[in-house]
């Protein structure tokens, strides 16, 4: 398979992360969202991030325009049908995502890999929305995809060798990340372990254990991470943190997944982090600490 | 013997085809965005209408494909089969250490060239590709690979050595290689011809000043010393490159600033140098007009990039214990009046003298600036890597045919 054109469907940070990537890499990324407005505020996203890379000298101004004429707004899933791949991205709602499956199915030819970021869904019951569910895969990226040079590939029960063989090759030749294999299971490997760390984060900040400045501190100069916990719930996004946490509790049903109090109160007065300005901390429209 | 020069980059390719018995060009052009839609092949045949044509090329195989299309097109064309070609040369940045010289394509040489991707990620997987394309649209034809690095081979351990732990040399082979080869070589040799003495007896510093620039020390027809590094950002200001600094800033300023490896590396190699320093441009053209108009960055921009290589030809000049001849290659080396007269009239020390009205002429000649008086000979003379590469690839394949 000669991938050159890819859909991207969802314009929200993750498929901002992955549209860009994906162009950065040479590709040509044709980005859905449901909305011209919607389209056109993920393009000025990935614009904002372009900006950033080149502030910090990452990118010339002649990179950053051929970045973004690669990607071209979609409104229409017909058009999808010239792509050579496709990632879904939306939210993490079972039935909207078997919903654009169907669609995708419809719209794209047999052999073309329906992919989806989720990570916490099972690709089992999304294939099982599709004639071709050989072809559909879990490509879990992490945020920030530019940055983070890890995906996750993750096999229904439907999915084909073939398939995985190809979206190895595309992970791993293409995008230059390292591809993992894991099996379904709600979290696989990435989602499971970092939520479960961000939630006992909040629940030691709920007993007043520390600051959330502090707890940070502790994880990002003692362990060495980029970003504490708490501003990495932040920059994920609380509401995809409580979705994943829920999930997980529901499919588990062990207790160590069931969301902290804090979080759903915060989610609940809109206090999502990077995205509303405000979260544990409080940031720029750059997305910078405030 | 028709040669047919080719120098594939990640998304272009450039081709000469030369005609070896009078060592006449007969076309040139380039493909330029190979992997997109629109493709562009500029087709310029000696003697006749340049042609382009906007196409889909996806890759190297389909672009060698149009060239020779191209070349042998009843309208464009000139020659009237691909079976008129009889070897083609390939141009490789990188050599490493296992390539001295030019060598005939063959399982082996390919396979080196692959072990030397890590050493030129960026460059030497083009250049396979190329090589690649020619062998799948014509078997059979001999190919030979010219490396921008094999001039360079000669120098001393003193001089391509860095003073770091030996163990990284060992394990990965860091060291200088230097960059630009194919020119100092050809414009050192040219320098001796011109001048009617033999190189064995000449010092000669060749100095290729274009987007990227380097100076080389010749003595007696061998490079002994080279400006640009492991990487092509070593040496002198260039364009949008930094050239020599203290390594201790990199470290910190990628904590500082958090930068990542890739950010520190686009820094330093796109967005310093000229670019920097005049906030304007990486054009030297564009920075003297801007020091003509009296703007003080673009001033001191071409203030930094001319004393920088004044030091460097005063650094080879002691490394050789002398120099007889100082040689200005490449765009900014055969262009810029200016710098040659201000680096020339402050290395009087070195017994230089330029003849100013000399120095103005312009012309696409090898010729002298420097006056009769003076006791070292300044020539400009224009690159021709292409040259260089059909005569190699003629005399590998004449003589590996003699061997059959």
């Amino acid at each position: 398979m000669h991938f050159k054109k890819i859909g991207v469907i969802g314009g929200g940070t993750m498929g901002q992360g992955i549209a860009e990537m994906l162009a950065a890499k040479g590709l040509d990324v044709l980005l859905v969202e449901k909305t011209p407005e919607r389209l056109d505020y993920s393009y000025s996203m990935i614009e904002t991030s372009l900006d950033k890379q080149l502030e910090k000298w990452g990118i010339t101004q002649a990179e950053k325009k051929l970045i973004l004429s690669r990607i071209q707004k979609v409104t229409h899933f017909a058009e999808l049908s010239s792509c050579d791949m496709v990632i879904e991205t939306i939210i993490e709602d079972l039935d909207a995502k078997k919903k654009v499956f169907e669609k995708l199915d419809e719209v794209c030819p047999s052999h073309i890999i329906l992919a989806s970021n989720t990570s916490t869904l099972s690709l089992t019951e999304l294939a099982s929305s599709t004639k071709y569910p050989e072809r559909v895969i879990g490509m879990h990226f992490i945020h920030p995809v530019s940055k983070v040079d890890l995906v996750e590939i993750i096999r229904g029960l439907k999915t084909s060798d073939h398939t995985f063989t190809e979206t190895k090759h595309f992970v791993e030749e293409i995008t230059n990340k390292k591809g993992i294999m894991v099996y379904e299971s709600p979290g696989f490997v990435t989602t499971r372990m970092i939520t479960l760390l961000i939630n006992e984060a909040m629940h030691l900040l709920q007993e007043g254990v520390a600051s959330a400045e502090d707890i940070d501190d502790a994880m990002r100069i003692g362990y060495n991470f980029q970003h504490g916990p708490l501003e990495m719930a932040d920059r994920f996004g609380l509401d995809s943190i409580l979705a994943a946490l829920e999930r997980m509790f529901r499919e588990y049903g062990e207790l160590k997944y069931r969301p902290s109090i804090v979080l759903k109160k915060m989610v609940r007065a809109g206090q999502l982090g990077v995205k509303t300005g405000e979260g544990f901390f409080k940031y720029d429209k750059d997305g910078d600490r405030i | 013997m028709n040669i047919l020069v080719i120098n594939a980059g990640s998304s272009s390719l450039k081709y000469q085809l030369y005609n070896m018995s009078d060592e006449s060009v007969l076309a040139k052009g380039l493909v330029e965005r190979i992997g997109m839609d629109s493709s562009i092949l500029t087709h310029k045949p000696t003697g006749k209408q340049e042609v382009t044509e906007v196409s889909e090329i996806l890759e190297h195989t389909t672009a060698i494909r149009k060239v020779l299309g191209m070349l042998t097109d009843a309208e464009h064309g000139v020659i009237s089969t691909i079976h008129d070609i009889q070897a083609v040369g390939h141009r490789v940045v990188h050599g490493g250490e296992s390539f001295k010289e030019s060598a005939l394509v063959n399982s082996e040489a390919k396979s080196e060239i692959r072990r030397l991707f890590d050493l030129a990620p960026l460059h030497n997987p083009a250049s396979m590709m190329g090589i690649q394309a020619a062998e799948t649209n014509m078997p059979g034809i001999p190919q030979v690979v010219v490396f921008d690095t094999a001039f360079h081979q000669t120098m001393p351990e003193k001089s391509y050595l860095y003073a770091i732990p030996r163990v990284l040399y060992n394990k990965y082979k860091v060291r200088r290689y230097g960059a630009h080869g194919t020119s100092h070589a050809y414009v050192s040799q040219a320098a001796a011809e011109f001048l009617n003495r033999p190189i064995e007896d000449l010092k000669i510093i060749t100095c290729h000043i274009g987007n990227g620039a380097s100076l080389t020390a010749v003595q007696g027809g061998k490079s002994v010393d080279t400006s640009m590094g492991m990487t092509p950002l070593e040496g002198l200001m260039m364009g949008t490159r930094s050239g020599d600094l203290d390594p201790a800033i990199v470290p910190y300023v990628m904590n500082k600033e958090e930068l990542t490896v890739n950010e520190v590396n686009s820094m330093l190699n796109k967005h310093s140098g000229l670019l920097a320093i005049s906030g304007v441009s990486s054009d030297m053209r564009e920075i003297t007009e801007g020091m003509e108009k009296g703007e003080p960055n673009s001033t001191l921009a071409f203030d930094m990039y001319e004393y920088r290589l004044r030091k460097y030809i005063g650094s080879y000049a002691a490394a050789m214990n002398g120099v007889d001849v100082i040689v200005f290659t490449a765009g900014v080396g055969e262009n810029s009046i200016v710098l040659r007269q201000r680096v020339l009239e402050q290395l009087t020390y070195l017994g230089v003298e330029l003849d100013e009205e000399l120095n103005k002429i312009r012309s696409g000649d090898p010729r002298r600036i420097s006056t009769a008086n003076s006791k070292v000979e300044v020539l400009v003379i224009p690159t021709n890597e292409e040259l260089v590469i059909a005569r190699d690839t003629h005399r590998i394949v004449q003589a590996s045919q003699l061997e059959k």
